[in-house]
């Protein structure tokens, strides 16, 4: 009986959620064949986004709203592998490399920052994220096509600089990962090569904690102090756990956007943080210990919702705006709901 | 008599209900993100029923791109509809549009004020809608010349700047106000989606109409690119003088109603001569006669009840997406429904983009103009 209730305590968001998403199915009414390939589409898409959220929370860094960052260095080496016209997987080649390269910096830089931020590292890798944002508009609607030579003109404004709000990938780099490998099961696609670059990343981050570096990433989240007594340099594992973080969103932003097929050139990235924290959260990660698990789990719930919420709110209110609403108070109700749980949860198990 | 009532009543709703046999999409904002659409499509189902299956975007469709996506695609897994109407077609359309095709390539896409490049969007659309955005940039000045404009004030943001056809529209303004030897001054505002929010950007408009009239003068036009920044600019302007030609997105109900508190009753709702009439005698009242002006009907409310007609007739092979003359009688037809005595003024093609049709409409000023 203590057992049982050991587990419902444990996985009650995720219990929680499947519960709501069961009867948000029910309810919804949609195609079964729709909601599944937007699922397996989804899982292909975003779960290598959630997946670079890991490895900081393990390291005591709490959730890394700073992925944005990386995710802006995701889309700006898309510009440019596009403006240079290279197509398919060496474009996608290139554009991670780039934006690998460009996020080990911005990486470093937020490390610093958090270094000096200890204990409000999410707070201020979110302000981190809002105050990179602005320089990022700066770059590209200012110093493309000024100071950054940028050729192909119909990705620019009138005048020839700055970037138009859409950057179409379409007959570049777009489906790039999907289309080498397909399995069709009727309607429903599956995209192997981008679920087995997710099934890498899983593989690295758990090879990672059998490592020396991982261990060590470990004893810092779990106690700083005793880490550091114990020899461990803990500012440069905090700032190797961050540059690693933003660098697999940089790579997570590549494939994300590679499916989407457009950029939306200054949005893309603002919601990338805050959805892939939610899905995170949802399956059943906490601030303090999430598992490659959590991140598949959460995935598939956070994103069943949102693909079945709107049509639920629809027939449950007969009006079609009504289920906009409704997926939206959800969305972010998720996010609260699952964050008071983790409070009330700690407090449990201390109890 | 009963039995012949029934008969009627019967007759009546099968000629409302026409049944077409087969469904369209149609997806538009909700109600807090642009009215227009939303009731224009409240009609469109009052006239079609459950043939016609409405869903709404995101609120925040700029950050939520997936979940537009996701309920374009999901139309289009039912194989009754046959068309799917989009308006306005925000970012995620082309993308939405390109997955459909995938696995239904016979799908029909009419989009109405598509927020992506004109080339991308007339590239996979059948007909897209749109107001002649760059020929506005003339219309709009010539208007405020002849309503006795010396100088031109025009208030975007960064933002708003990096969409092709405010841009364009923006130089052009330029380019013909230096012709008619008028002032054009550029202000810039805050976002409305930056961090001050919406509320910000009102309060910058409020505060910013006196400073300008204050500085260059009553004989001021103003124009703004963004739909909530209408109602504080029209109250402001009226309050202390200046010119007002058009909103960004010209409509009777946009902006004037509220900014001139004007209760529309639930019985005179879609009455245009009706609202004409009414924003007329504020505007007289508060004594902007002659220097406010607007078009006769809701320009996205045409768009979304055009769009889903055109849509029909496209099915039915009534029509042909490239024939222009065709497109402009169904926009006639569905304006002339709202008020009589109007209809489109110019319509041209957007270069190189399919099907990407432009459009203006006269414009009725206020306190000249007889309703």
């Amino acid at each position: 009986m203590e057992k049982l209730k050991k587990i419902l305590i444990s996985y009650a968001v995720p219990i929680a959620f499947s519960i709501l998403c069961v009867s948000a199915v029910l309810v919804a009414q949609i195609p079964p064949i729709f909601l599944a390939s937007e699922i397996v589409r989804r899982l292909s898409r975003n779960t290598f986004l959630v997946l670079s959220l890991i490895i900081p929370i393990i390291g005591g860094l709490g959730l890394n709203f700073g992925i944005v960052l990386g995710a802006m260095a995701g889309q700006a080496a898309l510009f440019f592998v596009v403006d240079w016209k290279i197509k398919g997987l060496v474009g996608i080649l290139v554009a991670c490399l780039m934006a690998g390269a460009i996020s080990v910096v911005l990486g470093w830089l937020a490390g610093l920052t958090l270094n000096r931020a200890k204990g409000r590292e999410m707070i201020t890798s979110m302000i981190l994220g809002f105050f990179a944002n602005g320089i990022y508009q700066l770059i590209f609607l200012f110093f493309v096509g000024s100071l950054i030579p940028f050729r192909t003109k119909q990705f620019l404004l009138p005048e020839g600089v700055g970037l138009r709000n859409t950057v179409d990938l379409y007959g570049t780099v777009a489906s790039a990962l999907n289309n080498p490998w397909m399995i069709r099961i009727g309607t429903v696609r599956l995209f192997v090569l981008p679920l087995l670059i997710v099934a890498g990343l899983c593989l690295f981050i758990t090879l990672l904690f059998k490592t020396k570096l991982g261990q060590d990433i470990r004893a810092v989240g779990q106690d700083m102090h005793i880490a550091e007594v114990a020899g461990i340099n803990v500012n440069k594992v905090r700032v190797i756990a961050i540059i690693m973080s933003t660098v697999f969103a940089a790579i997570g932003q590549v494939i994300y956007l590679q499916d989407i097929g457009t950029i939306n050139t200054y949005n893309s990235h603002e919601q990338i943080g805050l959805f892939s924290i939610a899905a995170l959260l949802v399956g059943g990660a906490t601030t303090r210990k999430a598992t490659i698990w959590n991140a598949i789990l959460g995935v598939v719930l956070f994103h069943t919702l949102f693909v079945v919420a709107p049509s639920a709110g629809n027939r449950l209110f007969g009006q079609p705006q009504v289920g906009e609403f409704f997926r939206e108070f959800l969305a972010y109700a998720v996010i609260a709901f699952a964050l008071a749980m983790h409070g009330w949860r700690a407090k449990k198990i201390l109890m | 008599m009963r039995k012949l009532l029934v008969v009627a009543i019967l007759t009546l709703a099968l000629v409302s209900f026409a049944a077409l046999g087969f469904k369209i999409g149609l997806v538009t904002g909700t109600v807090s993100q642009g009215e227009d659409e939303y009731r224009g499509a409240e009609n469109i189902v009052k006239k079609y029923g459950s043939e016609i299956i409405h869903v709404t975007y995101p609120d925040k469709f700029m950050q939520e791109q997936e979940t537009t996506i996701a309920r374009i695609v999901e139309l289009a897994y039912d194989p009754k509809v046959k068309a799917i109407v989009i308006c306005q077609a925000v970012p995620g359309t082309v993308a939405a549009i390109r997955r459909v095709k995938e696995f239904r390539p016979d799908m029909i896409f009419v989009a109405g004020v598509p927020h992506e490049d004109p080339e991308v969007v007339g590239s996979v659309v059948d007909v897209a809608l749109e107001t002649d955005t760059p020929g506005r940039g003339i219309t709009i000045v010539d208007l405020a010349h002849k309503m006795g404009a010396k100088r031109l004030i025009h208030y975007s943001f960064p933002r708003h700047m990096s969409y092709k056809l405010l841009a364009e529209r923006r130089n052009i303004m330029e380019q013909r106000c230096n012709e008619l030897g008028m002032e054009f001054i550029f202000v810039s505002a805050p976002d409305p989606l930056g961090e001050q929010g919406l509320t910000g950007a009102q309060q910058f408009i409020l505060e910013d109409v006196p400073r300008q009239v204050a500085k260059y003068g009553k004989d001021t036009a103003f124009f703004s690119t963004n739909c909530g920044m209408q109602e504080p600019l029209i109250k402001s302007v009226l309050q202390h003088g200046g010119i007002y030609p058009e909103q960004c997105c010209p409509s009777p109900t946009h902006g004037y109603p509220g900014a001139l508190g004007i209760e529309i009753p639930a019985d005179k709702k879609g009455d245009y001569n009706y609202i004409l009439k009414a924003i007329n005698e504020k505007i007289v009242e508060n004594g902007g006669a002659g220097r406010f002006a607007t078009w006769p009907v809701p320009v996205n409310m045409v768009f979304t009840e055009a769009g889903v007609e055109i849509a029909i007739e496209l099915v039915q092979k009534k029509i042909k997406a490239n024939d222009m003359d065709a497109i402009k009688t169904v926009l006639n037809r569905v304006i002339s429904e709202k008020i009589s005595g109007y209809g489109i003024k110019t319509i041209t093609r957007y270069p190189n983009a399919g099907n990407y049709y432009m459009i203006t409409m006269d414009s009725v000023i206020f306190g000249v103009t007889q309703f």
